[in-house]
């Protein structure tokens, strides 16, 4: 199958157009322009996506999709950073939602408890401590936007261009198989209660191999499906949170231990921060050794 | 299966998009708050991308990855917010430009030219219609309430 780069190569210049003109510096009527440039863009980008087989799962995927990327557009455009901050937090919500008909339950929900509520609280928290009365001049400039734009456009064009190469000339019969081979090893290899699963786990492999047969001739039906019913004995289980819960205190053990003492050194370091920056600032509070004059080394 | 490959694309894209916005932004805001939300917008999609392989490829790690890439954002987020209002308080503004005199004692300086003037926007209050009727007042009541 042949993919068309040249309309990749338009769409990334649109976005890279569209997302300079709505950065700072740039009047309304120009922010306007580029929001209509960079959705055009967009538009042709997700365009090419291939389309889900099932029609709720193609609409909620294209709503949340439109929604994280708009307003993680929002979030680098806006002037005030409240609003940026908001923003993301919109961002992260629909991005949560996203992993969350993904299947990611946990992780989910992790995204918006440990995200937009702990971190984004903070940051907002921080933003009404430090912010300075009125809108500063520093939000309403930006370094070189128009390199930043291309940069990104740069890196949107390549990447879509490598998915569109890989994932077009996918032969599916062939990744089905290795799939399920590789699926199903990494089966054997995190059951603790192998015996009752693993009897699961060959009937699944009995249907389908039967499956595969049908295929040709008709179209299995959904509940039938041998990539669903493989997925439901791993990332889709029902015990969703239980699977995942075992698998991150049982192989990754330690890695969740060296998270803990990572959490601790963050917090002793916050604190030592603070404490420390502020003992500096009493010591000399008249020689402010980092004003703007200074005479450069 | 193709739908599975469906999946992964649209979700790659959505991470390709997150990470590139992302970048865009932390390359040219200036406000360092702004920047490190950028810098947690890449991590974000990092982690769709890494759930959508987990998925395609039917194992745990990508979610489990996730989980401890949220843990070490909340460490960065600790650290670099109590960095940021340190030097809040040593010079009063959020600006990444102010601390260029830190930069390599080759590099050119960068200068500022032809800041925008700031915004003004008139402020629009509501306008309020006329509720409830003026209570009259007794002659007598206005010698002792002067200020009515």
């Amino acid at each position: 199958m042949n993919v068309d780069y040249g309309l990749y190569v338009i769409a990334a210049a649109l976005l890279a157009v569209g997302v300079w003109l709505l950065l700072p510096p740039h009047s309304h009527r120009a922010r306007v322009f580029g929001a209509v440039l960079g959705l055009a863009g967009l538009g042709m980008l997700a365009a090419q996506l291939p389309a889900l087989n099932v029609w709720v799962d193609r609409n909620v995927f294209r709503v949340l999709a439109a929604v994280t990327i708009v307003s993680a557009v929002a979030t680098i455009t806006c002037r005030s950073p409240v609003y940026c901050a908001i923003w993301f937090a919109l961002t992260l919500l629909a991005s949560g939602a996203l992993l969350f008909i993904q299947g990611a339950q946990f992780l989910g929900v992790a995204t918006v408890a440990v995200y937009a509520g702990a971190i984004l609280v903070t940051f907002l928290f921080v933003l009404m401590l430090a912010q300075p009365e009125g809108h500063a001049y520093y939000d309403r400039v930006t370094w070189e936007g128009n390199l930043a734009a291309l940069a990104g456009a740069v890196l949107v064009g390549v990447l879509t261009m490598t998915m569109a190469s890989v994932f077009t000339g996918v032969d599916a019969e062939a990744l089905a198989s290795e799939l399920s081979t590789t699926s199903t090893t990494a089966l054997a290899l995190a059951e603790e209660d192998s015996a009752a699963d693993a009897a699961v786990a060959t009937d699944g492999e009995t249907v389908l191999a039967q499956a595969d047969d049908d295929a040709a001739a008709e179209n299995p039906p959904p509940e039938l499906d041998p990539r669903l019913q493989e997925l439901r004995q791993g990332v889709l289980h029902g015990d969703h949170v239980a699977r995942l819960g075992g698998q991150l205190f049982s192989r990754y053990l330690l890695a969740v231990e060296i998270a803990g003492t990572l959490l601790l050194v963050a917090l002793v370091g916050a604190v030592a921060i603070v404490i420390h920056g502020r003992g500096s600032l009493r010591q000399q509070p008249a020689a402010d050794p980092f004003a703007p004059g200074r005479p450069q080394p | 299966m193709m739908n599975e490959v469906a999946w992964l694309h649209g979700y790659q894209f959505v991470a390709a998009m997150l990470f590139s916005i992302g970048l865009i932004g932390f390359l040219c805001r200036r406000n360092m708050i702004v920047m490190f939300l950028c810098a947690e917008m890449m991590l974000q999609g990092v982690s769709v991308s890494l759930v959508s392989w987990g998925r395609f490829h039917n194992d745990w790690d990508g979610q489990i990855l996730t989980i401890f890439i949220l843990a070490v954002a909340a460490c960065e987020a600790g650290i670099s917010l109590a960095l940021v209002l340190m030097v809040f308080e040593r010079c009063g503004k959020l600006d990444i430009a102010f601390w260029q005199h830190t930069r390599e004692a080759n590099q050119p300086e960068y200068v500022d030219e032809g800041l925008p003037e700031p915004e003004f926007e008139k402020p629009s209050w509501p306008k309020l219609t006329p509720a409830g009727i003026e209570p009259e007042i007794e002659e007598e009541e206005i010698s002792y309430r002067s200020h009515v």
